[in-house]
């Protein structure tokens, strides 16, 4: 590349450059490096070296956090881009009504926040929402399913809160969707037609075009979805459980984070917490991105 | 009949209406539960059209807050965000596409680190960056994210587009001596053009939505957006609902219509551009 | 008069050595073939001299300039890429005239220049037309048309007729002939296929792992193929080659060296003391035979004289048409 090619490089390079460097690298090199410090966001702050690391350690409510964050992740990320990519395929042709069908999926990524919460506030009422109330159908007794076993309690049972909130998640992935239909539409239809030609079933036909011809976008929705998985603030959330029920069951790191720095004026400790995400999440990026290179030299034979 | 319908069978639009039905069937409570009286109760029983039916609960949240001048405030917003936004994603996605090897892979290791670095991470720092500029109280940090394309997720997705190009196209542009920009404006571009919908799509479902940097940033009431005006509701009065849901239905609604027009755009089908001369 | 010059080239890919040490030289006006088997290097040299590629060594000029520095769009040079690398979104029209329009040259000019040069392609009644709705054959002309728009000191062509079908390939070979006759610039044509470079070239370079074999006049080559790979490339069925045991049947040779014999100078008509072996199959291709003996041999007879498969023959080569090949470097010996 010459001058003048460099030149224009550069050029569309800087906004992007200037963007990361202003709103992302810097802040986050100051926050962490406010890990290290104990800040109350009024007076300076004071360097206290990796107290804070040590004192994470040994708190509970981390540890907690922590656990939650993770075991969400696990699970619903996979639901997640499962979801997303089983709607995409359905809803990637052309037929009646197919305007209906796509706007209905992706309502609730689009639904404010609040509402989101306050729509399942109704839905998980293990009395009256309507998810009990269908699975009661034709059970006998109160809260008895027709399958014998009692239905969950939803918000007032850590576990089944934990399940609810993955519950609300499967249904944000508006943005997963929308993205995998763009790269569905984007695939050589010349494939398709050969399949067709070769008799092919539908899963062959997903396994051995769609699904290799959609990796890189998978993977890079994997990453995303992970990344988001692990530190989203998920607001509906908060609106539906408060953190609750006792103790702490759907407290997930970032609720940590945010009740640290805003609510308990620890700035500096909530820093610690969140560079350890950082360092966490990019651990678990990395280890994604091995194992799929393992894979793939197993896959191109 | 195209490939893959024999093999689905007529399953296809069932299955989609079904769910279709799943998620809208929420929505319509949420909708529903808007065109009740303001503070009235939530219904015991579910109940497909509320008795009585009434408007009212949308004329009082418009009275209560100004929810017109938020709804036009969260439009100039979006305008003012999103087209940048996209232009800007595309060209750094461009960019990297024409770098090779070291510069290449620095800038797209840069864009994963930043996609890692927790929001929580950001939200105190930026304050005060944009507070030394004196830009707080204004829709500046609002738009500033522009730069980065809103993310470098929309990044990564461009410059993932355009190396699904024949590199030949843009190799026989550089031979007439074609720059980068006008590749980028006259070749690139016009070959991405569903992506770049589907860009300004998620752009504007996330400048729209956005609720934590009005609320950080903006303290005169006369700039909030729509989130911020169903947050002043929901702090009024958390349990009238009617009134919550019908600011809810306000925010949702354009969002919504934008997207069942624009999805017509980017997702018809068509011989994907670029892989002609085969 | 040399138009292009390429000079000491090399050039390494992550671990294989491209190009080593290439010297070529196009004359002005000519058709320069350079021909090789795949990975030979030819498609790295053809986008080094158009400035795609950087080399490591070695210097490239065109029509007496040193351009080994310049960029690309520099060099003053045209290039048919072989995928034709037409732009799916612009008309035949547009994808034509896109190196004037980006040189900013007056729209009336475009608009003459490329009547021109789609009438000398033969599109010219395809000028509306978007690329997806041509067959490969237009294709490959619109994409000629665009090289031949401008006025570039040489033309480069990246396997152009690779990807059309058999037919076509023999039609649009005897088209680009005449339309090079008709311009008379100077171009590089690269293929793998010899047959093309056979009849294409005004004259051939035989590339071999980044190295030239051999460059001159096709029938030069094949006549008096410098060493053994230039021998076994070119012609088509290959050369026969016996190993000094086998040929001492015809001819005696020396050790350590290759005996090679052209299929057409395999005769079936020897007297009874000469080799005899039986035909094990024979292949009818129009006007000639394939027959393939026993002795591992392949003869091309006249289709009318080709025996029966399974028949007995007399084998007969004469010295005049046979080449003997150093065993252990391949290069050609004289004959003593």
């Amino acid at each position: 590349m010459d001058v003048s090619e460099r030149r224009h490089v550069a050029l569309m390079l800087a906004p992007y450059v200037l963007g990361l460097a202003l709103l992302v690298a810097i802040p986050a090199l100051v926050t962490f490096g406010l890990a290290f410090t104990e800040y109350d966001l009024v007076r300076s702050p004071s360097f206290i070296g990796i107290d804070n690391f040590s004192e994470l350690v040994r708190d509970d409510v981390f540890g907690i956090a922590l656990v939650n964050s993770l075991v969400f992740a696990v699970l619903a990320v996979p639901l997640r881009l499962g979801a997303a990519l089983a709607l995409a395929l359905l809803l990637h042709r052309r037929y009646a009504g197919i305007g209906v069908y796509r706007s209905a999926a992706v309502l609730p990524t689009v639904i404010p926040d609040v509402a989101y919460g306050l729509l399942w506030l109704w839905l998980f009422n293990p009395l009256y929402g309507p998810i009990n109330t269908l699975l009661q159908w034709r059970g006998d007794g109160p809260l008895l399913t027709a399958w014998g076993f009692q239905a969950p309690q939803w918000l007032t049972h850590p576990n089944d809160a934990r399940a609810a909130i993955i519950v609300m998640s499967l249904f944000t992935i508006g943005e997963g969707l929308v993205v995998l239909l763009v790269t569905r539409q984007g695939l050589p239809s010349e494939l398709y037609d050969l399949a067709a030609l070769e008799d092919a079933t539908v899963w062959a036909i997903f396994r051995r075009i769609t699904l290799p011809l959609m990796a890189p976008i998978l993977l890079l929705l994997l990453a995303r979805d992970t990344i988001f998985s692990l530190q989203a603030t998920f607001v509906p959330a908060l609106v539906v459980t408060e953190g609750g029920p006792p103790l702490y069951s759907t407290t997930y790191v970032p609720l940590f984070v945010y009740r640290n720095a805003f609510e308990y004026l620890r700035y500096g400790y909530a820093a610690a917490a969140t560079l350890l995400m950082f360092l966490l999440t990019a651990a678990i990026i990395y280890a994604q991105w091995r194992i799929v290179k393992r894979w793939r030299r197993a896959f191109t034979v | 009949m195209r490939a893959g319908e024999r093999s689905w069978g007529g399953w296809r639009q069932p299955a989609a209406i079904a769910v279709a039905v799943a998620f809208l069937l929420p929505f319509w409570y949420l909708a529903s539960g808007s065109l009740r009286e303001p503070g009235a109760p939530p219904p015991r029983a579910p109940e497909l059209l509320p008795r009585p039916l009434s408007v009212e609960s949308y004329d009082r949240a418009f009275e209560l807050v100004d929810l017109g001048r938020y709804t036009l405030n969260s439009l100039a917003v979006a305008a003012l965000t999103v087209p940048p936004a996209v232009l800007f994603a595309s060209w750094a996605g461009f960019a990297i596409f024409l770098l090779t090897g070291r510069a290449r892979a620095v800038l797209i290791g840069l864009s994963f680190a930043a996609l890692m670095v927790p929001a929580t991470a950001l939200l105190v720092p930026r304050f005060a960056i944009f507070r030394a500029l004196g830009l707080t109280d204004t829709w500046a940090p609002l738009v500033a994210p522009a730069l980065l394309g809103l993310s470098p997720f929309y990044v990564l997705l461009f410059y993932w587009s355009f190396r699904r190009l024949p590199r030949e196209l843009f190799e026989a542009a550089r031979l007439e001596g074609m720059a980068p920009l006008a590749a980028w404006r006259r070749l690139a571009m016009p070959l991405v053009r569903p992506v770049t919908v589907a860009v300004g799509l998620l752009a504007f479902i996330a400048s729209w939505g956005n609720f934590l940097d009005p609320l950080i940033y903006l303290f005169d009431s006369d700039l909030y957006t729509l989130p911020l005006g169903l947050r002043s509701l929901a702090v009024l009065d958390r349990t009238n609902y009617p009134i919550l849901l019908a600011a809810a239905v306000v925010s949702t609604a354009p969002v919504v219509l934008v997207f069942a027009v624009a999805q017509r755009f980017f997702l018809h089908e068509d011989r994907g551009a670029g892989w002609l001369g085969r | 008069m040399t138009s292009l010059g390429v000079e000491g080239a090399r050039k390494h890919f992550g671990g294989v050595q491209a190009l080593d040490g290439v010297d070529l030289e196009a004359r002005d006006g000519e058709l320069l073939v350079v021909v090789g088997p795949s990975g030979c290097g030819k498609s790295t040299l053809l986008r080094c001299i158009a400035g795609l590629e950087t080399l490591d060594e070695g210097t490239i000029r065109i029509a007496g300039r040193d351009v080994t520095r310049e960029r690309p769009a520099a060099r003053n040079v045209s290039m048919v890429f072989q995928s034709y690398a037409l732009f799916p979104h612009f008309t035949v029209s547009e994808n034509i005239g896109f190196g004037l329009v980006v040189r900013e040259v007056r729209k009336s000019e475009v608009v003459s220049r490329v009547a021109a040069s789609a009438e000398l392609v033969g599109v010219s009644h395809l000028l509306a037309r978007r690329p997806a709705e041509l067959s490969g054959g237009e294709r490959q002309r619109v994409a000629l048309a665009r090289a031949l728009v401008r006025d570039p000191d040489a033309f480069l062509l990246d396997e152009p007729l690779s990807n059309l079908d058999a037919g076509m390939r023999t039609e649009m070979r005897t088209e680009l002939r005449r339309l090079h006759r008709r311009v008379g610039a100077t171009m590089l044509y690269v293929t793998h296929d010899q047959v093309e470079a056979m009849t294409l070239g005004d004259r051939i370079a035989v590339l071999d792992a980044g190295k030239v074999r051999q460059v001159g006049e096709p029938d030069d080559l094949y006549r008096r193929p410098n060493d053994r790979f230039v021998a076994e490339f070119l012609g088509s069925p290959r050369m026969n080659f016996l190993e000094p045991d086998r040929a001492a049947a015809f001819l005696r040779v020396p050790d350590g060296t290759i005996l090679g014999i052209r299929p057409e100078h395999v005769r079936l008509d020897g007297d009874a003391d000469g080799a005899t072996t039986r035909v094990e199959l024979v292949e009818l291709a129009g006007s000639d035979a394939y027959v393939h003996l026993d002795a591992g041999l392949v003869a091309r007879v006249p289709a009318d004289e080709r025996p029966h498969e399974g028949a007995e023959v007399q084998l007969r080569i004469s010295a005049g048409d046979a080449h003997l090949f150093d065993r252990a470097t391949g290069a050609r010996l004289p004959w003593t």
